[in-house]
C-alpha cells in the first residue's frame, strides 16, 4: 500500500486495492491514468546538489510543487539559507569545493542515506558533469537534466560544433572539429582568414582561448594553447574558429520533453561581460526582430530534437555586425540568468525542468512571445572597478521590492560571504513594459538594494545603467573596456 | 455507524501516523490500533541564537542524535569534557558497527582501544570504509545506532585519552 502513496490517484488505486479482488485490468487502466496527467510532479524528495542562490532558487520550486528536499551543505555553509529552507540537510564535507559540492561518492552517498527520488545539480558544480549523471542513473536516482550522453557531447566544444553544423546551425568558419598538427592549423587559417582564435575543446565560458592575428604567430599559438588546455582541463585538442572582432553574445534559453519535443522561450542578451565573465543579462535583445527571433528559434528546436536533447539548456551564439549568427557552444544545463526569461515569458523554468525530468510533456502552443522588458545585474562580492575579490561579513542588506522587481540571493544580515565559493551575492532583475522603463527601474533598485560590510558591483551596474551607448543599445562584448583602468 | 465510515477510519489510521483511535458514537464503541514501532514525537531542538519558525533548523542527522531521537532508546552525547578526543564521521555514509550482522561489534563502551584500531564501517555507496581510531584510549561514549545515516564531521565515539591528555 505504500507504493501507491503518491497522489490523488495514488490513493483512489490503494482504497481499490483493500477493496474485494479487483480484476487486474483495473488496476492497470488506474496506472496509466496517472502517467498521462502531465502536471503532476512525480518525484516526492528532491536532493538539491548545490549551495547559495541557486539552491534557494530550487527549494523554491520544491516547495511549491510539493515536492520536499535536502539540501547538502560544507563545513563553511552550515547556517546558509539553503540549509535553513531544506526539509533535511547533511554535511557532506570541509569548506573547499573539491572535498563537498564536487564530490561525487559525498554527494550520491547523501542522496541515498535520505532516499531522494532526484537529484537537481543547479548550475557550475556537477552540473555539466557526464559522469554525475550516469552515477545517479545507475544508483536510481533521476538526474534532472539532459541525458549524459548529450551532456558529455556539449561539453567537448569542438564535437558540439561540428555536431551542430551537421544540423544545419550556422557556426563559425573554421575547422569544424579537432586541430592536431601545426599544418593542420595554418591551412584552416588561410580558408577562413585572419585573425582565428584558438580555443581548448574542454574549455568554455571564455576560458582557454588564444586570438591569433597573423601566421607567424600561428605555430607557436597552436602549441601553448594546446599544453594550457593539458594544464587546465585535462584534454589537449584544441579547435580553430574565425575571430569576430566586436561580436553580441545572444543565446537561446530551451526546454525538451522526454517525449522529443523542444522548443525555445527566446533570446537573452549577454554582451556585458568582463573578460567573459557576464556582470549583466537582459530580454529580449534590441538587435533581434521578432522574425530573426522565430527564424533562430526553430532551428534552434529542430536541432536540439534531432540529437535528443531534454531538459533545459541554453544555446549560445555569436552575432557579428552584419547580423549573422554563428553557434559557439551550449550549456546543458539552468543558468544563472534564467530570471529574465522567467520574467519575459512568465514561465518558472525550474519547476518546468522538474516537471519534465518527472514525466510531464510540454504543452506550450505558441512560442510564448515576450512581454515587456527584463534586465538582470548579478551583485558580486567585488570591489565593482578592480574586481579584487571583496569577502567578509554583510553587517546590513536591504533587499529593494516594488512592483517588477526581483531578488534571487542566499544573502541575508549577519551572513558572511566565503572565499570558497564565487562572489555572487544576489541577482536583482527588474522588468517592465518597456526597455527604457526597466532600466529606470533597475536605476531605482540599485539604489535602493542596501548591503554593508563589503565591497559590491552595485556602483559599476549604477554606472551602467547611466551609460548612453548602453541605453541606446549599443554596444557589444567590448563594452566593458570602457570601465578598465 | 456503517462499513463504510469504518473502511474510512482505518484508512486515517494508516495514512496519518496513528497508532490508537478510538471513537464511540450512537451506543455503538470503535477502537482502531495499528501494530508497529512506536512513533514517538520529539520535540524541536530548541536554538537559543535563532528566534525563528519552530521548523528551523531542519532535520540534519547530527542534530537529532544531539537531542535524542526517541526517549525510549537514551542516546549519549558528546558532553564537554576536556580530555575528551571525539572521533568523527570522515564521509557521508551508513555507520555500522561490526564487520557484518552475524559477528560483534568492533568496540564497546569500556573497550581501551590503540591509535589505528578499526572502530566501525561507513558504508558509502556499496564501499565499506573503515573508520579508525585516531586516539588511544578508552571508549566512554557511542553516539551513533547501528545502521543509522551519518553525515560529514558526525561524532561517532569519545575515547577518554590515555595519560588524559589529547
Amino acid at each position: 500500500m505504500e507504493a501507491w502513496n503518491l497522489d490523488g490517484m495514488g490513493r483512489r488505486a490503494a482504497r481499490l486495492s483493500t477493496a474485494p479482488r479487483f480484476h487486474p485490468a483495473v488496476l492497470v487502466f488506474v496506472a496509466r491514468l496517472r502517467r498521462l496527467s502531465s502536471l503532476q510532479p512525480m518525484f516526492k524528495k528532491i536532493l538539491v546538489a548545490n549551495r547559495g542562490e541557486i539552491a534557494l532558487r530550487v527549494i523554491c520550486a520544491c516547495k511549491e510543487l510539493g515536492i520536499k528536499t535536502v539540501a547538502i551543505f560544507s563545513d563553511a555553509d552550515r547556517n546558509s539559507l539553503h540549509v535553513r529552507f531544506a526539509d533535511e540537510a547533511v554535511c557532506i564535507g570541509p569548506s573547499k569545493s573539491v572535498d563537498s559540492y564536487l564530490k561525487i561518492p559525498a554527494v550520491i552517498s547523501a542522496a541515498e542515506i535520505t532516499n531522494v527520488d532526484a537529484v537537481h545539480p543547479g548550475y557550475g558544480f556537477l552540473s555539466e558533469n557526464a559522469y554525475f549523471a550516469e552515477v545517479c542513473e545507475a544508483c536510481h536516482i533521476k538526474f534532472i537534466g539532459p541525458p549524459a550522453n548529450v551532456i558529455r557531447l556539449m561539453g567537448d566544444k569542438a564535437k558540439a560544433i561540428a555536431a551542430m553544423a551537421k544540423t544545419g546551425l550556422p557556426v563559425l568558419p573554421g575547422s569544424n572539429g579537432v586541430v592536431g598538427t601545426a599544418e593542420e592549423a595554418q591551412r584552416v587559417a588561410a580558408d577562413i582568414g585572419f585573425p582565428v582564435i584558438v580555443k581548448a575543446s574542454a574549455g568554455g565560458g571564455g576560458r582557454g582561448m588564444r586570438i591569433v592575428r597573423s601566421s607567424d604567430d600561428l605555430a607557436k599559438a597552436l602549441a601553448t594553447a594546446q599544453h594550457e588546455a593539458e594544464q587546465a582541463f585535462g584534454l589537449s585538442d584544441v579547435y580553430i574558429e574565425r575571430y569576430v572582432e566586436r561580436p553580441r553574445h545572444i543565446e537561446f534559453q530551451v526546454m525538451g520533453d522526454n517525449y522529443g519535443r523542444v522548443i525555445h522561450f527566446g533570446e537573452r542578451e549577454c554582451s556585458i561581460q568582463r573578460r567573459h565573465q557576464k556582470l549583466l543579462e537582459e530580454s529580449p535583445s534590441v538587435a533581434l526582430t521578432a522574425e530573426s527571433r522565430s527564424r533562430i528559434g526553430e532551428r534552434v528546436e529542430a536541432a536540439l530534437s534531432s540529437i535528443g536533447y531534454s531538459n533545459a539548456g541554453t544555446v549560445e551564439f555569436l552575432m557579428d555586425d552584419q547580423g549573422k549568427f554563428y553557434f559557439m557552444e551550449m550549456n546543458t544545463r539552468i543558468q544563472v540568468e534564467h530570471p529574465v526569461t522567467e520574467m519575459v515569458t512568465g514561465v518558472d523554468l525550474v519547476k518546468l525542468q522538474i516537471l519534465i525530468a518527472g514525466g510531464s510533456r510540454l504543452r506550450f502552443e505558441d512560442h510564448l512571445k515576450p512581454r515587456g522588458h527584463a534586465v538582470e545585474c548579478r551583485i558580486n562580492a567585488e570591489d565593482p572597478f578592480t574586481h579584487v575579490p571583496s569577502p567578509g561579513k554583510i553587517t546590513s542588506f536591504n533587499v529593494p521590492g516594488g512592483i517588477g522587481v526581483r531578488v534571487d540571493t542566499a544573502a541575508h544580515t549577519e551572513c558572511v560571504i566565503s572565499p570558497h565559493y564565487d562572489s555572487l551575492i544576489a541577482k536583482l532583475i527588474a522588468h517592465a513594459n518597456t526597455r527604457p522603463e526597466a532600466i529606470r527601474k533597475m536605476e531605482r533598485a540599485l539604489e535602493m538594494f542596501v548591503i554593508e560590510g563589503i565591497k559590491t558591483t552595485i556602483p559599476l551596474h549604477q554606472k551602467i545603467m547611466r551609460d548612453p551607448d548602453f541605453a541606446a543599445g549599443r554596444f557589444d562584448t567590448k563594452f566593458m573596456e570602457r570601465y578598465q583602468r | 455507524m456503517n462499513i463504510k465510515e469504518i473502511k474510512e477510519l482505518i484508512e486515517a489510521v494508516s495514512q496519518n501516523g496513528i497508532t490508537d483511535l478510538e471513537i464511540e458514537r450512537s451506543g455503538v464503541k470503535v477502537r482502531i490500533r495499528k501494530e508497529g514501532p512506536p512513533v514517538v514525537v520529539s520535540p524541536a531542538p530548541a536554538s537559543p541564537t535563532y528566534a525563528y519558525s519552530t521548523g528551523y533548523p531542519p532535520a540534519t542527522l547530527s542534530s537529532e542524535a544531539a537531542t535524542g531521537g526517541s526517549p525510549s532508546t537514551s542516546r549519549p552525547h558528546p558532553k564537554e569534557e576536556e580530555n575528551l578526543f571525539v572521533v568523527r564521521s570522515p564521509i557521508v555514509g551508513t555507520f555500522y558497527r561490526a564487520p557484518n550482522p552475524e559477528t560483534e561489534p568492533f568496540v564497546k563502551v569500556g573497550d581501551t582501544v590503540e591509535h589505528g584500531r578499526v572502530l566501525c564501517i561507513i558504508e558509502a555507496m556499496k564501499l565499506m570504509n573503515e573508520i579508525e581510531a585516531e586516539a588511544s584510549g578508552e571508549i566512554i561514549g557511542i553516539y551513533v545506532e547501528n545502521g543509522e545515516p551519518v553525515e560529514f564531521g558526525q561524532a561517532l565515539f569519545g575515547i577518554r585519552p590515555a595519560g588524559g591528555k589529547v
